[in-house]
């Protein structure tokens, strides 16, 4: 991992994975960093694969927004078949960040009949796959507290913060306003992000 | 508290989209009004103008070319303006570009096309650089989000130094890539000044103007890169002997491969891509024993250089890029392919996993009313008593082309914009038996359809049109169409009803209708099939994702597990997202998915689905 961070952000569309990937450019902006970034986000408003790239510059300069496969320092997954979809960009020694919540595409719900879906079989390649431990965040645990599941992608930031040690918190809080506006949201993102924030370091502790 | 690029003054460093930092330069450049249609990657420049407030014209048009002719008609009068667009836009608004060139203009002229190498969102790899040299306009392209705004600022200079209409050409990865911009000073927003009577320049009609106009055309093109000079589009960098001429995106992936390598190589930037700075690049290429182009899309800067080769003294030079397959000619560039094309390294071979991951292809939300219309259209043809496979449905452009996807798999064309009912009129006229149905959305009907619909009742043509009316433009992030009474920027406006369109146009039978009544809808679509004539039916509802978003879901509805056979019915019928299957092979509701429309409900036999309130 040199001055350059390449970030994966792996989403269904409508989960908030474009909204992380502002919150880390907005923070990014105000730490002084060089960032990029850069989504692919299909045809659907939502329920689409989206991928978004970040890429932040420590005292050098970030050029191009996107990256290719096996570039990825980080991996942050709000969903489990589009994070297994994206395992290419994983560096050797790259983090994953996964929630745990499943969205099966329609085209797998309609092969179901056939045989049934083994939806573990993702957390176990996930595991395989990464050199490193992978930080899990269960998404049930982030509704108890933060209120909501959309707040999914802040407990995600919070354990990427925490792993990155890239950002302040006060930094996180302030890209946070810039980026999400209304205050219910910022204050069920701030719970979800003390959250993820705490699971890391459980995690941390036991690796 | 939402930050606001457009209010905050001089000198802030800020993170901005490239469409957002184009929005921020169109205020530094003292635009007046600012016109477009919705198409990705493109949509986000008039929005987040739209978010400064009324303060400058700033809404969207019924389509590209109306777009276009608003700019022209305001810059002719001395304002400055900007037209937003995608690529397939600037076809239906070529028309009027070229004419513009022949009139010029007073006040710059901006056009911003999006193009969409990849392509991502968007029906062909289409490259615009092509419409400089047919039109004989300037086009600049710029390479990140800074950039993106200081050419809005510099290109409505450029318009009003040359007196022509300047096309900003951008891809994808320029408009939707978040990148640090360094704010300068907004201007007074520069309105109608004056317009004075001027045929010679004005009116096509004349035969003998136009050619002077042509040749005013080509005299004012020259000065192009003279002042495109003063406004430093174009850059040189390094000064090995391996040189590299790009622009856009290219620029940034070469700089990265770069910066990564640490070679000695020349980077040749071009913000001017048409007319071709020929000075600076003669200048520029000097002593080069090898030219790299790299370029999205088409070979267009590599085929200028090879027509110029003599000229650029580059006759015994190696020219690579394109044409002799250095690069793909499909498909958009990556970091690796350019860092592999500059060096010559192999891509490194990745892991993979044995795990199949299941192809996700865009569904129709849940609730959405499309999903409703087709599945009765479907339903209607077997009950007028043919089969789906005898009955072609002709598709249009927007979130209803989504119904091609299993399992509705609906739509057998999808062309371009209002295509889908002159399209059904050229299958009838050639000899078809069958029935046709078009299905078109209400903004594809306003924007291209009216004059297919008129052509096919004028014609006496056959067919059931079925006009998809969710009320707002969908698939591009909720923009408002003519039958709004109000812009986003509070604008007051009067509707178009579009039921009054159809009936003026004097189709033979107009119905309109809920198409949550899946069989009530079925049942007229059966009914209009049969009959004779040019027969409508606007399927109306509201989009269900902008309803939820403003009122909020009417409910949703949940599985119980006991009642569920795992006969998956409702995923079969349905296709809805909100729907899948456990492991124990059951069918679940994502609750927080759900819009609570009760479609799935409706196809359970066994009352599995219920209500969760």
């Amino acid at each position: 991992m040199g001055n350059r961070i390449n970030i994966l952000i792996s989403s269904v569309g409508g989960q908030g994975g474009l909204s992380l990937s502002r919150m880390i450019a907005v923070a990014s902006g105000i730490s002084g960093y060089s960032v990029a970034t850069g989504e692919t986000l299909g045809m659907a408003q939502r329920f689409g694969s989206v991928k978004s790239f970040v890429r932040i510059g420590l005292g050098e300069k970030v050029y191009s927004p996107v990256f290719s496969l096996r570039e990825a320092d980080y991996l942050l997954c709000l969903e489990l078949i589009e994070c297994t979809r994206n395992l290419g960009y994983l560096r050797e020694n790259g983090r994953t960040i996964a929630s745990l919540e499943v969205k099966p595409p329609i085209s797998m719900s309609l092969e179901a009949s056939k045989s049934k879906p083994n939806y573990s079989q993702y957390i176990e390649t996930l595991k395989s796959f990464a050199s490193n431990e992978v930080i899990f965040i269960d998404p049930d645990e982030v509704r108890r507290a933060a209120g909501t599941i959309k707040a999914v992608n802040a407990a995600i930031l919070g354990a990427f913060v925490s792993i990155s040690n890239l950002f302040e918190d006060k930094v996180i809080l302030e890209s946070m306003r810039e980026v999400l506006g209304s205050e219910k949201a910022i204050e069920s993102s701030r719970k979800a992000y003390e959250l993820g924030k705490s699971l890391a370091k459980k995690e941390q502790s036991l690796a | 508290m939402e930050l606001n690029p457009l209010k905050m003054s001089k000198g802030i460093r800020l993170a901005l989209m490239g469409n957002e930092a184009i929005a921020r330069g169109a205020l530094e450049a003292g635009v007046a009004l600012a016109v477009g249609y919705p198409g990705t990657p493109s949509s986000e420049v008039i929005e987040t103008l739209q978010r400064y407030g009324s303060e400058i014209y700033a809404e969207w048009a019924v389509n590209e070319k109306v777009a276009l002719e608003i700019g022209i008609g305001a810059s002719i009068g001395g304002a400055r303006s900007l037209v937003t667009m995608k690529g397939p836009g600037l076809n239906i608004a070529s028309d009027p570009l070229l004419s513009a060139a022949y009139s010029g203009v007073d006040g710059g002229l901006l056009i911003l096309v999006a193009d969409d190498p990849g392509p991502i969102t968007t029906q062909t790899e289409q490259d615009s650089r092509w419409y400089g040299p047919l039109a004989k306009l300037p086009i600049i392209s710029p390479s990140n989000s800074q950039e993106a705004k200081d050419f809005t600022v510099k290109g409505i200079e450029l318009s009003e130094r040359l007196q022509l209409p300047i096309i900003l050409r951008t891809t994808t990865r320029v408009n939707h890539s978040i990148g640090e911009v360094i704010l300068g000073d907004r201007k007074i927003p520069k309105r109608y000044q004056k317009f004075e009577k001027n045929p010679e320049r004005f009116v096509r009609a004349g035969m003998s103007w136009n050619l002077e106009r042509h040749k005013w055309l080509d005299s004012r093109l020259k000065e192009a890169e003279k002042i495109s000079e003063d406004l430093f589009l174009n850059s040189l960098e390094g000064d090995g002997r391996k040189c590299i001429v790009t622009e856009g995106i290219g620029y940034q992936y070469v700089k990265e491969s770069f910066s990564m390598e640490d070679r000695d190589i020349r980077i040749i930037k071009l913000g001017l891509v048409f007319p071709p700075p020929l000075n600076f690049l003669a200048r520029s290429l000097e002593r080069c024993n090898e030219v790299l182009v790299v370029e999205e899309l088409d070979p267009f800067l590599e085929l200028t250089i090879r027509s110029y080769a003599k000229e650029l003294n580059l006759l015994n030079v190696k020219i690579k890029g394109k044409i002799d397959g250095f690069l793909p000619l499909e498909g958009e560039l990556s970091p690796e392919i350019v860092r592999s094309f500059i060096f010559g390294k192999k891509e490194e071979d990745v892991m993979k996993t044995e795990l199949h991951v299941p192809s996700r292809p865009p569904p129709l939300c849940p609730g959405c009313p499309h999903r409703n219309s087709y599945l009765a259209i479907l339903t209607g043809i077997s009950k007028a008593g043919f089969k789906r496979k005898d009955v072609p449905i002709f598709g249009d452009i927007g979130c209803y082309a989504l119904s091609v996807y299993p399992p509705l798999s609906a739509i057998w064309t999808e062309h371009s914009m209002g295509a889908s009912i002159s399209m059904a009129m050229g299958m009838k006229l050639s000899g078809f038996d069958k029935p046709v149905i078009a299905t078109i959305g209400d903004s594809t009907f306003f924007h291209t359809g009216i004059p297919p619909l008129i052509e096919a009742v004028n014609k006496r043509v056959d067919m059931l049109v079925v006009i998809l009316d969710n009320s707002v433009i969908a698939m591009t992030g909720h923009q408002a169409t003519p039958s709004w009474s109000e812009t986003e920027t509070g604008r007051k406006t009067k509707e178009i009803k579009i039921e009054d369109v159809v009936r003026g146009i004097g189709v033979d039978e107009l119905r309109i209708i809920d198409p949550y009544n899946l069989d009530e809808m079925a049942s007229a679509v059966a009914e209009l099939l049969k009959k004779k004539g040019v027969n409508v039916l606007i399927a109306r509802a509201p989009c269900a994702i902008y309803e939820q978003r403003r009122k909020g879901r009417p409910g949703y509805y949940t599985v119980k597990e006991d009642l569920c056979t795992g006969c998956l019915a409702c995923i079969r019928a349905t296709g809805c997202p909100a729907l899948y299957v456990t492991e124990n092979g059951k069918v679940r509701i994502i609750e927080d998915d759900c819009y609570g429309c009760g479609l799935c409900a409706k196809y359970c036999p066994t009352d599995a689905i219920v209500r969760g309130d």
